[in-house]
């Protein structure tokens, strides 16, 4: 039965070969792609419940002895990323028909988006699972490697600028964590997360450190937390929709991910709380401010991302089990509600031709759905309540208060800033796209990436309005095969709050898993197969 | 664990040669950059194995065998870094194609935003405050006949 | 209660659709809702009132935050849960004259308000303080959509955002407050917090973070400027927000802790200090407006700040005052609010100087209008002037119920000065909308019935009220039982007897009027006081505030987000150093070193030195290549010093496809890297090497120093024989004990290799190109040559003796690395090592002969052998799991092959079978794509040049 929890890597993998296999048939990859995703999805749904009644589920692959071959565990944290994650990539998956992507996809050599999407979330589940630090570093490379060649999709001349900076970034970062392995490798003489937990307590605490803090480098770069976060405004927002909608859902998370994984696992007693507190502050700060800067919409959602990346940093620095419940609820939050953001930013480009706030306006009488599809998750991820993110941050104010040094205060302080300049951001795209008639006379130096990438992803055949305002003329309606699936993410972010009550035990339960440390090593170690 | 001196020098200079070149501007040299540094991180794992030994095949010889787990990792490493080095290549290609050169360009928009701050003045997306009254009817001073023609020269 | 609350959300829901259907005839529909939850509140909030029993509904949500939905009707949130929906109800129906037929925008006005009454009933019956928050930021976010709910006027825009900010903000700065207070507090129950109040310095903080909260919400000084400015919304919404409902919401939070925080250190001051500023400064600048509704917004302000000072007083008298007040100026401004609306629609204007003869043309919107004035100014025999009364008395004895002395007589005289502005601004007001001025008339549409019915009703409520004092005074008064008696017992009447209340209430109505009646010099001299001292103008500080977070943003974004590679990796690097760093030096301990295992290592070590940096010396393409590959080479000879035979052999294969993968690209890019002078810059990278170098090796010697533990590796060599049955430990690792490590680099190769083609036959269709190559090999093409297709070359890049050799080495290779493959198990080798040796046979192929000729090679489309082979790979991982075992579980046969002897096979070759597959296709793909490709561009460019240079 615990093999279960191969499935969501093992699948998509296979359904990726079965994608290149059959090639040329359009719709035969996308009957593979939905039926392995819709699978992942219901065993993903299956281990969280394993997960919550019998504890951490683990397999050790190919029945070899936990500490020689790798094992893969979903505990009550990994059950629930695995399973908001997955859902969002199907929805993602779905839209990207309407978007067009597809039939872009057609005419290069093999088409390249199905399998690539797949060994994506292949890679992403991969890093959730996996118990073996070497393990995780080639999940990390498979979802990065796939997501090189998403981000570059069309090679136009904006990937490709964009592009290049996500991808030598990436591969910086994936020679650090390689370097890091080799250096836990070097001193424990293991690479199994389970048996690292207990040899690492062996080593010097100095030494300790020094590997802490290479791994900390690693994960913080691909979290994107502040000073190390500048390559993913600059990356994101040029790919396509939906590769930027389950980029920032996804990518930054699972750095997240991997820091909550070693810090409570590898490190139990860190002394980096200071450190890491800065870090967070630091990036909410820095991170909403460009955020208010910004005058597109892509780019401004880019920024909120890695500001809200502080706000699960914070928890995870307090480290106390209501920070780090705070924090998970925030990831399962963050992950869903970013998504759907850029997704609508999809639509805005679908339906304007930009995303560009100079360009765009008067969606609200326009587009009333849209707008409604905007307004909802915008406020969400303000931390407006009763939504989700209001929920998250509340939890996380808290825990703050609950620390009660005058560090944590501040950091409390700093969200609180931060939130306010979140609804300061939104706002100002809600009174200028939706609300404010179209400025004919926008300012001449804007430039406009999210044109040119839409002309790309619609080939030659479907020339872009160059003005919000043509779109907003002619009456076009929204393509329900982009709309709907939106709109079930949309949904989706309300129901964590409707279902915030058990959603919250959750969290707390697997924070509580967190702390206590040995439900995981025992499951890896002494659990059988 | 006594520690082979030789191999942490030449790790040192691999990755340190390598560094030198990823912080340069040509993609295809930043590439070179990226293999030597990998090339450094295996002969590290090479360190992390120990001592030099026999070969890890069975019934070969009965000295000790080297320690076949960094051997292992290192060659995942060495092959993936082969793909994605490939992967790189072609980007350098494309962008050769684009540009002319396969040097790393800067971002626009941030570029813009630079503009801004050096010119000191607010982002683009703020509403000066301006005196108007505020009333539940009535808009903008609007411009509607120019709207059609400016779209007109909008269009790409 | 909840039902009540859903109630309305759903009727929110439903009002779009029902707007559709009945047009504006629908707010008569959805103002049941309120009307029926005003009904059902009756009974509950009766008792209350009459012996302060509470009527509670629990729901727990998320205990773990002490978030529960616990609602209760207590004396103070009963009171308040009628005026917002009898108001409501009120509003909603006028809203049905209001609005024009068929205006497009009402499905979302309706919906917006009707969810905004929801929303205020729960604040006000919300029980939890975090409950409380929810519904007071809903509010917030509500007003902001009906302040915008015409966004065409930039104002309008403008005027939302700055209420939507400065009440988050106070939103937010309550919230922390409420975080504390609960904490302190062990609960976050308001009646259990408010009956056993925590006290201390944190609760202090807390307490004055929340005034800041209701500071905001209710528009005082400094954030009064927000209220006027939300007049861009429907007259209706400014009656019920920004009159009844929504800035009471302040109001109500300082009712609902007064009686238990009012001692708090800077409680008083706060409150009644701004309260009167505000009550003043909102009583002049009513005076100097000429839109009547404007000028009941400044009111409005003036008004909050009176009913802060008084409620935020403290006192039992105080209080009781203070919710009187709240009630009447529920019901007076209210109506006069309606009462503009009524004037706007009949007339088409507000200004009181156009303004002229509607009493005689409106006789009975007339009467309404001055009986709410009347009660505005506090005139006999209205609830207005016996609240007012009431307040007065309670300041009186303020100094001594509170104990601040003569800072009680002081805050007394502050009211009054409020009052009499209030009576000047009344009078403003009534003259200014129902006076006759020597202007012509407005043309006038006669209001219907229905228009009229609201504010009548809420006029003539306001009057009834003013002669039930005596059990007004026993109900509300069970608000402030728990405080200790003062000085005198309160009460609500119409006659106190001669008292100094009475006196100055007298002085407040004459003196009101002579202001009113000499208003062209005050007006003089309050503009003359204006230009005088600058009086910091609260708005134009706040829009300063705004522009400098603006600002700094872009400062602070200009200066980090650099949008240059070379300078984020920088950053990268210099943390790297940095952080790992000063741990490294912290952690520095002697290391037991020793010198080189063998000479060989020596030698190559210092090969790989001298490659490594005269790599980074050189400045051709071509040469820094070369150089790279003696480094790879000389790491692989280590790995051979260091008895690691598979990694030298893959390292070798590796290097080789690599360094021709770099030809292929590089035969397009200029031979030399583009020239950069020798600067500062580059000094600076050749020190961030130098140090990076140093970190790295300072790190892996202290980390490789530290072991103690054995290495795991040193355990595979039984289980690798017995369990994975090879006797290569390093193969048998790679395809079984870590084969999920494979699997996954198996897809990396996949998805490298897909990306490569796809940005290289961007939308050109490739997929056929080895169709080409049949027509290549159909026969005749070119009979007996070596290397059928090669003929499609120019005879300058054909070598007959490299087609000769290659025909000889191709089909050996191919077979050799079949072998590899299969021995791989047992001997140096493997997949990989086999998939190599087969994609350099295909370079050597496509070297020889041109992309023809590897598609004669390989008739088949890379994507295929890739899709293949990663397929291959994890089926032969999920195999063992039909034969009972795990994924990934190998079993071991032995068969009998008539060339290789006994082959001792193992399931877990069909997974190397796969690692060969994807490494052929990645081969071909590169092949395909960096070669064929890239000869095809070049081919299409030197032909296009041709035909440009036949043109001309």
């Amino acid at each position: 039965m615990n093999q279960l929890v191969l499935v969501p890597v093992i699948l998509p993998l296979l359904g990726a070969g079965l994608c290149l296999v059959l090639g040329r048939s359009a719709r035969a990859q996308r009957v593979v792609s939905i039926a392995v995703l819709a699978v992942v999805v219901v065993t993903a749904a299956v281990l969280l419940v394993r997960a919550d009644r019998y504890g951490p589920q683990s397999v050790h692959v190919g029945g070899w002895p936990a500490d020689i071959g790798i094992s893969l565990v979903a505990d009550r944290l990994a059950a629930l990323m695995l399973l908001v994650s997955t859902i969002v990539t199907l929805c993602v998956l779905l839209y990207s028909f309407g978007q067009g992507i597809v039939e872009f996809g057609r005419d290069t050599p093999l088409s390249v988006f199905h399998p690539t999407y797949l060994v994506l979330s292949a890679g992403v589940s991969n890093a959730f699972l996996s118990a073996d630090l070497f393990n995780l570093f080639v999940g990390f490379e498979v979802l990065l490697a796939s997501s090189y060649v998403l981000i570059t999709l069309g090679g136009t001349e904006a990937r490709i600028r964009a592009g290049t900076i996500y991808i030598v970034v990436s591969l910086v970062s994936s020679v650090i964590f390689l370097l890091a392995i080799a250096c836990v490798y070097a001193a424990t003489g293991t690479v199994d997360l389970a048996s690292l937990a207990e040899r690492i307590q062996d080593l010097p605490p100095d030494v300790a450190r020094v590997l802490q803090l290479l791994l900390l480098v690693t994960f913080c770069i691909k979290a994107a937390v502040f000073p190390l976060s500048a390559w993913l405004p600059d990356s994101y927002p040029t790919a396509p929709a939906p590769v930027t909608a389950v980029f920032a859902g996804l990518l930054t998370k699972v750095g997240i991910y991997a820091i909550i994984r070693t810090q409570t696992l590898l490190f139990p007693d860190s002394d980096l709380r200071t450190l890491l507190l800065w870090a967070a502050i630091l990036t909410m700060v820095i991170g909403i401010l460009g955020a208010v800067a910004q005058s597109d919409v892509k780019r401004v959602l880019s920024f909120t991302l890695v500001s809200h990346i502080g706000f699960m940093l914070l928890g995870i620095a307090l480290a106390t089990p209501l920070g780090l419940t705070g924090a998970i609820f925030y990831i399962a939050h963050h992950i869903t509600v970013q998504t759907v953001l850029f997704l609508v930013a999809g639509l805005i480009e679908h339906r304007s031709g930009t995303t560009n706030l100079d360009r765009l306006g008067g969606l609200a009488r326009a587009a009333p759905v849209l707008s409604v599809m905007f307004f909802v998750p915008a406020m969400n991820l303000a931390g407006i309540p009763p939504f989700s993110g209001f929920l998250g941050k509340l939890a996380l104010a808290q825990a703050g208060v609950q620390a009660g040094d005058w560090l944590a205060l501040l950091a409390v302080a700093a969200s609180i800033v931060t939130s306010l300049l979140t609804l300061y951001a939104v706002a100002k795209v809600w009174n200028r796209a939706f609300w404010q008639p179209i400025d004919t006379d926008a300012q001449g130096e804007t430039i406009e990436p999210a044109s040119e990438a839409l002309g790309a992803l619609h080939g030659s055949t479907r020339v872009a309005p160059a003005t919000g305002l043509q779109a907003v003329a002619e009456e076009q309606r929204l393509p329900m095969r982009m709309a709907l699936p939106t709109l079930a993410l949309v949904l989706v972010s309300v129901g964590l709050t409707v279902l915030a009550g058990p959603l919250f035990g959750y969290t707390e339960r697997a924070a509580d898993e967190l702390v206590q440390r040995t439900p995981y090593i025992t499951a890896v170690l002494g659990g059988e197969g | 664990m006594s520690v082979n001196l030789l191999l942490v020098v030449v790790v040192g200079v691999l990755v340190g040669c390598g560094v030198t070149l990823v912080l340069e501007r040509s993609l295809t040299r930043i590439l070179v950059g990226f293999v030597l540094i990998g090339n450094g991180v295996n002969v590290l794992f090479l360190i992390s194995s120990g001592p030099a030994g026999a070969p890890p095949l069975i019934g070969r010889s009965d000295e000790p065998m080297s320690d076949p787990l960094p051997q292992a990792m290192a060659l995942t490493a060495i092959v993936i870094t082969l793909g994605v080095t490939a992967f790189g290549l072609a980007l350098a290609y494309r962008s050769w194609q684009l540009f002319g050169h396969d040097d790393v360009q800067d971002d626009l928009e941030d570029d813009l935003v630079r503009r801004r701050a050096d010119l000191d003045v607010t982002s683009s997306t703020y509403d000066e405050a301006d005196t108007d009254v505020p009333d539940e009817e009535g808009a903008d001073e609007p411009d509607d006949e120019s709207e059609p023609a400016s779209a007109e020269e909008e269009r790409p | 209660m909840i039902a009540l609350v859903t109630l309305h959300f759903l009727a929110a829901a439903v009002a779009p659709g029902l707007t559709r259907w009945l047009d504006r005839r629908a707010f008569l529909v959805l103002a049941l809702v309120p009307l029926a939850s005003f009904v059902w509140l009756l009974g509950p909030v009766g008792a209350a009132t009459a012996d302060g029993r509470v009527t509670r509904v629990d729901l727990t949500w998320i205990p773990g935050l002490g978030l529960d939905l616990e609602l209760a009707i207590t004396p103070l949130s009963g009171v308040m849960a009628l005026v917002v929906t009898g108001v409501g109800a009120l509003v909603l129906a006028y809203c049905a004259w209001y609005f024009r037929a068929g205006d497009p925008e009402i499905w979302r006005f309706s919906a917006v308000l009707v969810g905004f009454a929801g929303s205020m009933l729960g604040l006000v019956l919300a029980d939890n303080l975090y409950v409380l928050y929810v519904f007071w930021e809903l509010t917030t976010v509500l007003s902001y959509l009906l302040i915008g709910h015409n966004p065409e006027r930039r104002a309008n825009r403008r005027a939302a955002m700055n209420a939507l900010l400065v009440t988050t903000f106070g939103g937010l700065a309550m919230l922390v407050g409420f975080v504390v207070l609960g904490r302190e507090a062990g609960t976050a129950r308001l009646t259990e917090i408010v009956a056993d109040p925590p006290t201390g310095a944190a609760t202090t903080v807390a307490v004055l973070l929340i005034l800041v909260g209701a500071i905001s919400k209710s528009a005082l000084v400094p954030f009064h400027f927000w209220l006027p400015g939300a007049m861009a919304a429907p007259t209706p919404v400014s009656a019920y927000l920004h009159a009844a409902a929504m800035v009471k919401a302040g109001v109500y939070l300082v009712a609902l802790l007064a009686p238990a925080f009012a001692a708090t250190p800077g409680w008083r001051p706060v409150l009644v200090g701004l309260g009167l500023v505000t009550m003043v400064i909102g009583g002049l600048r009513a005076l100097r407006q000429h839109d009547i509704k404007l000028l009941l917004a400044y009111g409005t302000v003036s008004q909050l700040g009176f009913l802060v000072a008084v409620i935020g007083a403290g006192t039992r008298s105080a209080l009781l005052a203070g919710l009187a007040l709240v009630c009447s100026h529920a019901l007076f401004k209210a109506t006069l609010f309606l009462v503009v609306g009524v004037v706007d629609r009949a007339t088409g204007t507000r200004d009181l100087r156009e303004l002229t003869g509607l009493a005689r043309r409106m006789p009975v919107l007339a009467v309404a209008a001055v009986l709410a004035a009347a009660s505005m100014a506090g005139v006999p025999p209205l609830l207005g002037f016996t609240a007012k009364e009431a307040a007065l008395a309670a300041f009186e004895d303020l100094g001594t119920d509170a104990g601040i002395g003569a800072w009680g007589d002081l805050a007394l005289v502050g009211l009054v000065l409020g009052s009499v502005l209030t009576v000047a601004y009344t009078a403003r007001f009534v003259w200014g909308a129902f006076g006759t001025r020597d202007v012509p008339e407005p043309s006038v549409e006669r209001p219907a019935a229905g228009f009229l019915a609201p504010p009548v009703v809420l006029a003539v409520a306001g009057l009834a009220a003013g002669f039930a004092g005596g059990p007004l005074t026993d109900r509300l008064s069970t608000y402030a039982d728990a405080l200790p008696e003062g000085a005198h017992e309160p009460v609500l009447t119409l006659w106190h007897g001669f008292t100094l209340a009475l006196a100055l209430s007298v002085l407040c109505l004459v003196g009101g009027l002579a202001l009113w009646l000499a208003r062209r010099p005050v007006a003089v001299a309050q503009a003359a006081f204006v230009e005088r001292l600058h009086v910091p103008d609260a708005e134009r500080s706040y829009q300063a505030v705004v522009r400098g977070v603006d600002r700094l943003s872009v400062e602070v974004t200009g200066r980090t987000q650099r949008g240059s590679l070379p300078a984020y990796l920088a950053v990268v690097l210099v943390v790297l150093v940095v952080v790992p760093g000063t741990a490294l030096v912290m952690a520095w301990r002697p290391v037991s070193l020793r010198g080189p295992d063998n000479v060989l290592q020596l030698a190559v070590a210092a090969l790989i030195v001298v490659g490594a940096v005269m790599t980074v010396r050189s400045r051709r393409r071509l040469r820094a290549v070369l150089l790279l590959g003696v480094t790879g080479y000389g790491t692989a000879l280590l790995f051979v010093a260091h008895g690691a035979p598979d990694l030298a052999l893959t390292q070798v294969l590796v290097e080789t496809f690599m360094l021709v993968t770099f030809v292929l690209v590089m035969r397009r890019l200029p031979p030399f890297f583009s020239d950069r002078p020798f600067t500062t810059t580059r000094l600076l990278r050749i020190g961030l090497g130098v140090l990076a170098g140093l970190t790295v090796s300072g790190i892996a010697l202290v980390t490789a120093g530290a072991r103690t533990a054995q290495p795991i590796g040193q355990l595979f060599e039984k289980p690798a024989y017995e369990y994975g049955g090879g006797k290569n430990i390093v193969n048998v690792t790679l395809v079984d004990i870590r084969a999920w490590d494979t699997l996954g680099e198996l897809s990396v190769l996949v998805v490298a290799a897909t990306g490569v083609a796809s940005l290289i036959f961007l939308l050109t269709d490739r997929a056929t190109s080895h169709r080409s190559a049949r027509l290549a090999r159909r026969p005749g093409a070119n009979p007996g040559a070596t290397l059928p297709a090669a003929a499609t070359l120019p005879d300058t890049r054909r070598s007959t003796v490299f087609e000769v050799v290659t025909r000889l080495v191709f089909h050996s290779l191919i077979v050799f690395s079949i072998y590899l493959m299969l021995a791989g198990h047992n001997d140096p080798g493997g997949g990989f090592a086999g998939g190599l040796v087969a994609g350099l046979a295909l370079m050597v192929r496509y070297l020889a002969g041109g992309r023809r000729e590897l598609d004669a090679a390989a008739p088949i489309d890379a994507g295929t052998v890739l899709g293949l082979g990663l397929a291959v790979a994890a089926l032969a991982g999920l195999l063992p799991t039909l034969l009972g075992g795990g994924v990934l579980q190998s079993a071991i046969i032995d068969v009998e092959v008539p060339v290789l002897g006994t082959l001792h096979l193992v399931t877990s070759v069909f997974f190397d079978i796969g690692v060969y597959l994807v490494v052929v296709g990645l081969a071909l793909d590169v092949l395909r794509s960096l070669g064929g490709g890239i000869d095809k561009h070049r081919e299409q460019d030197e032909g296009s040049s041709t035909r440009e240079e036949a043109i001309a």
